[in-house]
């Protein structure tokens, strides 16, 4: 990729920092408003409405001893009610304090990556930003590190996944033995990961000339775009194995569709789609979050659009004008417009799974444990999508002329990685939300 | 972007309507992508066609899931990740993973009715599913 920032100053990367201090504001100040805020009148809601179900729990029993059958009936009745109020009491609290919740946790991650990054470039002497061809469009690509780097940390990181997570609940007070090894491992793991990724920052914000493949299949083609496509074949069989174990599990279920089909008499599978398709509520942040990302994948279409429309000019609606006053900005802020709905698209899915296991649908049965594996794998993907998407911003809003003609390839790449998780969606919802 | 006119049978209607509104490819698309998933959520969601007593078969239901990710599909490998205007060698690419989905689709997917409690002896090395069966 080429690029314009001829000489990385520190002052670039300082801003880096700065940006990871106002997203960990701005996850504050959500936790504050939804979590804190709003939860705590949520909270009050389900509190009087758990005290109208014991109330009517009394009345009930009541009833039933004194009462006649019609008021027997009525008491009946007015359980059924007060309990459906503290059913809908509960979600709607959850709703708020998981919102809350995410976005700090989100913001938290967004401003590591941003911060840690930042400040790994900062602290590294100026001549250490510029090589010998002041990373003007002529530079030759000589190989670089990060991949390996990357990689080396997020093996090291994964392998001592499950001891950080047993470590992590021991600090935090649980009933749990810390493994220290393990712990430290993933530490380790996590730093050169994060080396890794500051030098992919400070390598690709220089630039460097596209390489073009020399030989067949992909002769004349850039390396970077087959090396994408090749990667999403992979991703492809990842997606395909939650699928065909799905289909495997599914269809030995006794579920709702299959009674109706008359397969089998007894329902002894409750699905995802079971408690989700039958309401406009339940079914609402799934279907909300389809069109988020068939949104994003329009935003980020139209950021690649303005990057190589060399002839690019203001709208003449005012109100555009002023959203996107210049090439630049334009593609910056489709990226950052992609990005909110990338957000909004992880909030919905963890407000939705809360529910789901606060009506029991957990992941230790089978078909918790597919849902819940297959989605947030899918979760997963959007999320690391983010993650780079929020270094694209950066690139944008720093180089001296942002995304343009020469080097809006980036924009490509990614997008072909952005289309494919919505691509999986297109998949992942009809077949767990609504079948 | 936005200079190539597509041609096809499918992706020439597309560029059609492109033509009509006096928009882009991809802004058509965007359209098409939204509708459709609409419709999609729609005829899970109701159980008669709205405003009338004809009522959505499961059968229906299915067709109208496949049809719908069929297009849909299409419309974002085709347009957004721009399989139709890029060299063909990046459609042969999408495509080849295809022959092994479809083998574990249907080869693991579909093999076995009676779900993972069955599965072939070869597949369950002495593993316990009392906590799936219980």
């Amino acid at each position: 990729m080429s690029g314009s920032l001829h000489d990385v100053k520190n002052d670039v990367w300082m801003r880096a920092v700065i940006v990871s201090v106002i997203l960990l504001a701005v996850g504050g100040a959500a936790y504050g408003a939804f979590a804190v805020g709003v939860g705590s009148v949520k909270h009050n809601d389900w509190d009087a409405a758990h005290e109208d179900l014991e109330n009517a729990e009394l009345e009930w029993n009541t009833a039933n001893e004194t009462g006649t059958l019609a008021e027997q009936e009525a008491a009946s009745d007015a359980w059924d009610e007060a309990h459906e109020a503290d059913i809908d009491a509960h979600l709607s609290y959850l709703t708020w304090v998981t919102a809350g919740k995410t976005i700090l946790v989100m913001m938290i991650i967004y401003a590591a990556f941003y911060g840690i990054s930042g400040f790994y470039n900062s602290i590294q002497p100026e001549d250490d930003h510029d090589d010998h061809h002041h990373g003007d469009d002529h530079e030759e690509h000589h190989g670089s590190a990060s991949p390996i780097l990357m990689a080396t940390g997020i093996l090291l990181f994964m392998m001592g996944f499950p001891g950080f997570v047993t470590t992590c609940k021991s600090l935090l007070g649980l009933d749990y033995q810390a493994e220290m090894g393990d712990f430290t491992l993933s530490m380790i793991g996590s730093a050169i990961l994060i080396v890794g990724i500051g030098n992919w920052w400070n390598e690709d914000l220089k630039g460097h000339h596209e390489q073009i493949a020399t030989s067949h299949p992909f002769q004349g083609q850039d390396i970077r775009k087959a090396g994408m496509w090749i990667f999403l074949i992979s991703e492809m069989m990842v997606f395909a194995s939650f699928f065909s174990s799905y289909l495997r599990m599914r269809t030995g279920w006794c579920t709702e569709w299959a009674v109706d089909a008359g397969k089998c008499d007894v329902v002894d599978t409750v699905t995802a789609s079971d408690l989700l398709r039958h309401e406009v509520g339940t079914l609402l942040p799934g279907a909300i979050n389809t069109f988020a990302l068939i949104i994003s994948s329009y935003t980020i279409v139209l950021a690649l659009k303005t990057a190589k429309d060399v002839n690019w000019e203001p709208s003449k609606n005012a109100l555009m004008a002023k959203l996107f006053p210049t090439r630049k900005k334009t593609v910056r802020n489709y990226l950052i417009i992609t990005l909110a709905l990338g957000s909004l698209f992880i909030v919905l899915k963890l407000v939705e799974w809360s529910h789901l296991i606060a009506e029991g649908f957990t992941i230790d049965t089978q078909a918790g444990s597919i849902f819940y594996v297959a989605t947030g794998a899918h979760g997963l993907h959007v999320f690391i999508g983010l993650l780079v998407m929020l270094f694209m911003i950066f690139k944008a809003d720093v180089l001296e002329d942002g995304y343009d003609e020469h080097n809006g390839q980036g924009i490509e790449y990614f997008g072909l990685y952005w289309h494919f998780v919505d691509l999986a969606w297109v998949a992942i919802f009809p077949a767990f939300y609504l079948y | 972007m936005g200079e190539h006119k597509y041609t096809g049978p499918i992706a020439g209607i597309f560029q059609k309507m492109a033509d009509i509104i006096g928009k882009d490819v991809y802004y058509v698309n965007f359209l098409i992508l939204m509708f459709f998933t609409l419709f999609e959520v729609a005829a899970v969601f109701f159980e008669t066609v709205p405003g009338t007593d004809i009522q959505i078969t499961r059968g229906a239901v299915w067709a109208v899931l496949i049809v719908v990710g069929i297009i849909k599909g299409y419309g974002i490998a085709a347009f957004f990740m721009h399989l139709k205007g890029d060299p063909f060698i990046y459609t042969r690419t999408a495509l080849f993973p295809v022959l092994f989905v479809a083998l574990m689709l249907w080869g693991i997917g579909l093999s076995n009715p009676a779900g993972i409690d069955q599965l072939p002896a070869w597949c369950t090395p002495n593993w316990d599913y009392s906590y799936v069966t219980e």
